[in-house]
């Protein structure tokens, strides 16, 4: 039975992975998950020096999913390369930093540096923080930003570069087509939707940046939409996420057109649940007697 | 695996009692629980509150209804339930000599354990339980034979001194014999305690604010101090009082 996927030049051993900003950097999850046992750690959005984030409220509960408005707070480089990669290393863990930075320049040099360094194995570039004022979505809802910024980052990246869409667009698959035209190895969707929560008592919004991201199950639907679509329209794999919690989920984006899926919201409920679905994967496809996901890839559209 | 071993109990108005046993590595006092509602999407994410006594493999824990996830477990059938458990750091437990705790509401929950510790350390424990009205006080006899002296004030006065702690038992919080004083309970009651405290007293206070994972991967529980964010879930909830930067706490 083969689990493997694919993206670039690297090959994850099964398509389980735990999404940024819901990973830590792989050291929280590692007292409940294995984390050398799943596809890959995508760690939390970095920047070159440490970000505070936003102040105030960060998160609410939603309906079957949460809104949150972290901001990005990250440690910077420096310390994510002395302090916390060691620790994704040594516990063999397959590691992707997701780089979020402020502008295309610091963006592109945290690319150059990251893709030289030892230890890590692939870049998720991400165009699609809502959370954030300067940059973040901005980069991943215009085609002009968006085409600037992964051109240059496909130049000075060495490893695979992965390219997280937003959802927060009209057609997202143009802009998956737009980073497999670049020489992205592979795109991850969806980031958050952009939400919002106001404080009847109060009567204000009640994030202090007002809108937040939205994710959890209720968004599930929305991210099958979007696998679909992209899967429509590239060749290059596709890192499908949004409100995966059980092993139903991971083989519906699977058949959506899904190389690899991430974990993110689930991980709150259950930090140990990506563990577990790689094992039930396995025990799908041992039952259904699948040899290879290749099998079932993509099957809804084949129709 | 966990079990709830009876229906939980009403303790007081709104509040209520649940007896879990759990395989236990030993428990902190401050530590705390994250229990899942139920086992579908609605509400999503677990809850989380603190271990008001541990006893081998049987801890309690008081939960106060204020929402739709607090309802649901109030009214479970014993049983295995799911719950993450011992998370978060804990109260410093040592041998300080005179030591002051102040609870305020739910948040008296976590300082009964932490008394019985301190007094089996070897400490002289004072405690002043404030509660909004005698409707409301929970485990009092528990709390009164644990310690040394026992006072309670209450906001409408129905038991207890009438008023606010930090104003009616001011005195008491500034009192110079207190080396060690560890507060939980409403913001505006610890800082105020953290100000009344005699410079020479640690304080330590378990800050109780909205939890998203309860784990330390969502970052959405940070707490500002003097060295920066810190994440009550994993960094705390017991963090030293002098540092929390109070003004920029989240509602």
């Amino acid at each position: 039975m083969d689990t493997s996927v694919k993206i670039g030049s690297l090959t994850l051993k099964n398509p389980i992975t735990v999404a940024s900003g819901t990973a830590g950097y792989g050291e929280e999850l590692s007292r409940f998950v294995d984390i050398s046992k799943i596809g890959a750690v995508f760690t939390k959005g970095l920047s070159m020096k440490p970000r505070r984030g936003n102040p105030g409220n960060r998160i609410i509960e939603t309906p079957s999913g949460v809104l949150n408005s972290i901001g990005l707070e990250n440690v910077g480089l420096d310390e994510f390369i002395e302090k916390k990669l060691p620790f994704l290393v040594k516990s063999g863990a397959v590691t992707i930093p997701n780089v979020a930075a402020h502008s295309v320049e610091e963006n592109i040099e945290l690319c150059s540096i990251l893709s030289k360094t030892p230890g890590i194995d692939a870049i998720e570039l991400n165009v699609s923080c809502p959370n954030v004022k300067q940059g973040g979505m901005a980069f991943g809802t215009d085609m002009c930003v968006f085409t600037e910024l992964v051109e240059q980052a496909r130049e000075v990246t060495s490893c695979p570069l992965i390219i997280k869409l937003s959802p927060n667009v009209t057609d997202i698959a143009s802009f998956a087509l737009r980073a497999e035209e670049i020489g992205a190895d592979a795109v991850s969707a969806i980031n958050t939707l952009l939400g919002m929560k106001i404080d009847i008592k109060s009567r204000r919004p009640h994030f202090a940046n007002k809108v937040a991201g939205l994710s959890g199950p209720a968004v599930r639907p929305v991210a099958v939409r979007i696998v679909y679509q992209i899967y429509q329209k590239v060749k290059i794999p596709i890192v499908g996420m949004g409100g995966i919690s059980n092993i139903e989920d991971v083989l519906e984006f699977i058949m959506a057109g899904a190389s690899a899926v991430s974990i993110g919201t689930a991980s709150m409920v259950e930090p140990a649940v990506s563990g577990k679905l790689a094992g039930q994967l396995e025990d799908y496809m041992k039952k259904e007697g699948i040899s290879s996901l290749d099998e079932i890839r993509g099957a809804a559209h084949r129709v | 695996m966990a079990q709830l071993l009876s229906m939980p109990q009403l303790v007081a108005k709104d509040h209520y009692m649940m007896t879990i046993k759990m395989d236990c590595p030993s428990i902190r006092p401050g530590q705390f629980v994250n229990i899942r509602t139920n086992e579908g999407t609605d509400p999503l994410l677990r809850r989380p509150f603190s271990i008001y006594d541990a006893d081998g493999s049987i801890i309690r824990v008081v939960i106060r209804v204020i929402g739709r996830g607090t309802e649901i477990l109030c009214r479970m059938e014993p049983g295995e339930i799911n719950m993450l458990a011992p998370l978060g750091n804990g109260f410093t437990v040592e041998n300080a000599g005179e030591v002051l705790l102040v609870g305020g509401g739910v948040g008296n929950a976590p300082l009964l354990y932490l008394a019985k510790e301190l007094k089996k350390a070897g400490n002289r424990v004072t405690y002043i339980y404030c509660s909004r009205g005698k409707n409301y006080i929970f485990g009092e006899d528990e709390f009164r034979s644990a310690v040394d002296e026992f006072l309670i004030t209450t906001d409408d006065g129905s038991a207890g001194l009438r008023g606010f702690a930090t104003e009616v038992a001011a005195h008491v919080i500034s009192d110079i014999k207190f080396s060690r004083i560890y507060t939980c309970g409403p913001d505006p009651m610890m800082e105020k305690t953290v100000k009344l405290a005699n410079p020479g007293a640690k304080v330590e206070v378990s800050v109780e604010n909205y939890f998203g994972c309860g784990v330390g991967i969502c970052v959405g529980c940070t707490v500002d101090t003097t060295d920066g964010y810190v994440r009550a879930c994993v960094d705390g909830p017991v963090l030293d009082g002098r540092k929390i930067i109070w003004k920029n706490m989240p509602d």
